[in-house]
């Protein structure tokens, strides 16, 4: 009843919340993108208020590294302008030459985004409200609006810039050549980066001139998007290819400026009058221009080869479809929306911090992997959208992942994960006892059969013929049904700790008055895990004649109804027996004989029982227990154990399980409880990263 | 080194073994050499596993582990046999003897010699036999006469390129390992040169205790120049 209720309150909060959240950008997101991450600020900052969170260790971190030197201005996370009880995205949005990642984030007052930008010393434009930012290269691109912020960082699809067709019509020079002058351990994202970053750094040096140098390209050029975009970035890859001078990033801070101004034509600028302008744009241009062309002939030969060109030549042609792509999604020319796609639809969960979409593994390797290296293999053939969502609950944190199969796949997949676990296994376990478990159940039978049919599907279209011959003689060979039923395909490993024996060795010493030898015995433990296995069995037939083997070759000592495995010289203990269908392996001899005796006190909570029997895989595990149990010479110093022992307990108990298969769509969640006295998810993970800080 | 090349032959067995002691596993290799006035004297070898015991024993129910055959208790008993009867044979050799502990994974060759350069002969015989290029990098000269005692050693790079193409789970049964060279003699000892050795308290012995590693990667050296009291 209860729960009922509970689910009612909920149910009528999130619609609530749904309602009221008019600032859903989500909207926005174009219908082919092929990733989607969301974070839910709104959820967020119900657990953790803004203030809370301005005080905690991380939040001081943040507000340090964004704000820098002016945390005057920005002394909140709230102060940047963003709506942070509303939804934060990431999408990713590919074509056949360029990967797009596409930051979208909820703006709730652009005056403070301005005054962000500008006291970095940021420079960006206005045009319709829209307020435009590119990075030195234009590789980088941030704009916005009184309603949302859209970063975007295409990087280039280097298969697609490696064909020859392409390479000739936007005048590359031919692989080889490229790859001639390549820098030794350089491929392009890092040379990117290094010069993004030098360029950000020296920005906050460069400040004013840079506000100046914008104004005049402004007042100058008129002319369409396109092409001035292509002209400019082309002027600052010469530059950015050159190593990290300082002076050169002024230059490059230049051409930046000069990528930005087509975007905007008729823009009123923000910065600086133009009267001054122009008299210092000068001055500091070709002052600029001077230093520039020293660190060039001193440390940059190779700026003028094939690789840098064509690294110019492609950030160019980047820059122009970023700044296409961006105006188009400002313009509202995205080609339908995100929500009209149901799979996107289905795994949205208002309840849920973060959730990861992906439209679907096979069609985002298509678009990543070179496929024409796999000849036509298909590896994530069958594998559909997938999504993973964190929960931060009032008493747990949980993460849950679910893909769905192609219709062939999921067939497969649900005959393989028909059998359940044996419940024979739950009389045998102790939860006082153990510290995990792991259990997992599949019908080996089912998955011998068909396992070779996933292997044709995957290899299939290309060696059909070979492939064909040896899934026949994989199954000429193997009697599936056999096997099946020697493992059946269920079992369980209990995890009951670890325990240390003596071991004792031969040594030598010396006396000091000869350095005579003698032998002496000395003694070390040897650390040894304990534990329980059962797995299933039907057919006991080859166990048998397994068993009679090993009793002969001495390596079985027979104790009537168990057996103990003679491992010579080991400290080690293991017995066995088969009972009821049941193979058990432990390291307990005492357990060994509850088992056989039928006195074995079990004790299993429902939680346990149902995620062991509802479900195809489970696990668990207590760091609690286990603190205290590892012996100190394992670890070795005091202060390690000590340390160890206080972060296994202050964690609390994992829990991972798969769900039943829904339709084509397979399901694990993996989750941890939080330990008392914590109010939430939130504030505890908060907690542990300041504790780790320490 | 004595005990390496004396051993060379079964050592590649023993190594085998060791090679499996993936985990705190140690071993150590001791060479005693005591030398009468004269210039004659015995030989003590010991390689001693016991330590790994435990896993030796469960490796040795194994054919091989990670690529390497792991021999049979015959094999290793067969090549102990074999290296007994060359050593009969080698000249100013005599009173050879072995023993084999599979409890505990000893091994131990001791014999008599008649003058101690009757041992760098058997060094270079076993190595010819076993077709090993390595130079003799290891010998020793006793002159009775001045009373000086030499130990020379030089590292050879071979052994260090031959443990770079183990796999570290292999590499780390060599971390803990040690050599322990004993020289015994009649007359006191004057001095020792090797700052690494140590000279007992009746001054008639030298011990000299270091790392395996260390003498892979030629960070140690073991030569030595012991003279004797008039």
């Amino acid at each position: 009843m209860n729960y009922y209720f509970k689910s009612a309150i909920a149910g009528s909060f999130l619609l609530g919340s749904i309602a009221v959240n008019a600032q859903d950008l989500s909207r926005k997101i174009p219908a082919d993108a092929l990733a989607v991450a969301t974070l839910r600020g709104g959820n967020l900052t119900e657990l953790m208020s803004v203030s809370e969170f301005n005080q905690s260790f991380l939040g001081k971190k943040m507000l340090e590294g964004l704000a820098k030197d002016h945390i005057a201005d920005f002394p909140g996370m709230e102060d940047f302008g963003f709506n942070l009880s509303s939804d934060f995205f990431y999408y990713n949005q590919s074509s056949d030459s360029v990967s797009y990642n596409c930051f979208l984030l909820p703006v709730k007052d652009a005056a403070k985004i301005d005054l962000f930008f500008s006291k970095r010393g940021k420079i960006f434009t206005v045009k319709d409200q829209v307020r435009s930012y590119f990075n030195v290269d234009s590789t980088e691109a941030v704009h916005w609006n009184a309603e949302m912020l859209l970063s975007v960082i295409p990087i280039e699809k280097s298969a697609y810039f490696k064909r020859p067709e392409v390479r000739e019509r936007l005048g590359l020079s031919t692989e080889e050549e490229s790859n001639l002058y390549a820098p030794e351990n350089a491929n392009d994202a890092v040379m990117a980066d290094s010069a993004a970053v030098d360029v950000t750094e020296a920005m906050e040096v460069v400040d004013e001139q840079e506000e100046l140098v914008v104004a005049k390209p402004v007042k100058q050029k008129k002319s369409t998007a396109v092409k001035h975009r292509s002209k400019k970035t082309k002027l600052k890859g010469k530059k950015s290819a050159g190593k990290n001078s300082k002076k050169k990033v002024g230059k490059k801070n230049l051409t930046k400026k000069k990528v930005a101004l087509p975007k905007e034509e008729t823009a009123e600028m923000e910065v600086s009058t133009s009267e001054e302008a122009p008299a210092t744009f000068e001055s500091d241009m070709s002052s600029d221009t001077v230093v520039v062309d020293t660190a060039y002939a001193d440390n940059n030969d190779n700026s003028n080869s094939p690789f840098f060109s064509d690294l110019r030549i492609k950030r160019a042609i980047m820059a122009k479809w970023t700044a296409k792509m961006s105006a188009d999604f400002f313009a509202g020319k995205n080609q339908g929306s995100i929500l009209n796609n149901a799979d996107f639809n289905k795994s949205v969960d208002h309840k849920a911090e973060a959730t990861i979409w992906i439209s679907g593994l096979e069609k985002l390797t298509s678009a990543y992997l070179p496929l024409d290296y796999f000849k036509g293999v298909n590896f994530m053939g069958g594998y559909g959208a997938a999504n993973a969502k964190l929960f931060l609950e009032d008493q747990s944190i949980r993460m849950s992942s679910a893909m769905t199969f192609s219709e062939d796949m999921g067939n497969v997949l649900r005959k393989v994960h028909k059998r359940k676990l044996n419940k024979k296994f739950m009389k045998y376990v102790n939860e006082d006892q153990m510290i995990g478990y792991m259990a997992y159940a599949m019908d080996t039978k089912a998955y011998l059969q068909e396992y070779p049919k996933l292997i044709s599907k995957i290899y299939g279209s290309v060696y059909s013929d070979e492939i064909g011959m040896a899934t026949d003689l994989f199954s000429l060979l193997l009697d599936e049904e056999a096997i099946g039923k020697v493992i059946k395909g269920d079992g369980i490993f209990v995890f009951n700790g670890l325990s240390q024996k003596e071991v004792a060795y031969k040594s030598y010493d010396y006396n000091e008055d000869n350095f005579e030898t003698k032998e002496v015995m000395k003694t070390k433990k040897e650390t040894l895990p304990d534990f329980l296995m059962m797995i299933s069995t039907e057919d006991t037939r080859l166990m048998d004649k397994l068993i009679a083997y090993g009793v002969k070759k001495e390596l079985l000592k027979n104790h009537n109804n168990y057996y103990e495995v003679s491992i010579p010289k080991s400290p080690m203990a293991l017995y066995f027996t088969i009972k009821d269908g049941v193979i058990f392996l432990t390291t307990n001899g005492q357990e060994i004989q509850q088992i056989v005796n039928n006195t074995f006190t079990a004790k299993l909570s429902a939680k346990h029982k149902k995620a062991l029997l509802g479900n195809n895989y489970a696990a668990y595990f207590s760091p609690k227990k286990l603190s205290g149990k590892i012996p100190a010479e394992t670890l070795g110093r005091l202060t390690q154990v000590e340390k160890t022992n206080k972060t296994l307990s202050a964690l609390g108990d994992i829990y991972i399980r798969s769900f039943p298969m829904k339709g084509n769509t397979f399901a694990a969640e993996i989750s941890m409880d939080i330990p008392r006295g914590q109010k939430n998810a939130l504030k505890y993970l908060m907690s542990i990263t300041e504790d780790l800080q320490k | 080194m004595l005990a390496g090349d004396m051993l060379k032959r079964k050592a590649r067995y023993f190594l085998l073994i060791l090679v499996l002691c993936v985990f705190s596993s140690c071993f150590q290799i001791i060479e005693e050499i005591n030398v009468a006035n004269n210039g004659s004297g015995t030989v003590n070898l010991t390689v001693n596993l016991s330590a790994s015991k435990t896993k030796v024993a469960s490796l040795m129910l194994l054919d091989s582990v990670n690529g390497y055959k792991v021999p049979s208790k015959q094999t290793i008993q067969k090549e102990m046999e074999e290296a007994v009867v060359y050593l009969r044979s080698a000249p100013g050799i005599s009173n050879v003897k072995k023993t084999l502990d599979f409890e505990n994974y000893i091994a131990t060759i001791s014999f008599a010699f008649k003058n101690i350069a009757n041992i760098n002969n058997v060094n270079q015989n076993v190595l010819k036999k076993m077709k090993i290029k390595a130079i003799n990098n290891s010998s020793y000269s006793f002159n009775p006469e001045t009373g000086i005692f030499q130990r020379r050693y030089t590292h050879t790079k071979e052994a260090l390129i031959e443990y770079n193409k183990l796999k570290p789970e292999v590499k780390n049964v060599f971390k803990e390992a040690s050599y322990t060279s004993i020289y015994r003699f009649e007359k006191p000892v004057e001095s020792s040169v090797n700052p690494l050795a140590k000279v007992s308290k009746t001054k008639k012995a030298v011990m000299l205790n270091v790392g395996i590693m260390g003498l892979i990667n030629g960070k140690t050296n073991i030569t030595n120049q012991i003279s004797l009291a008039k």
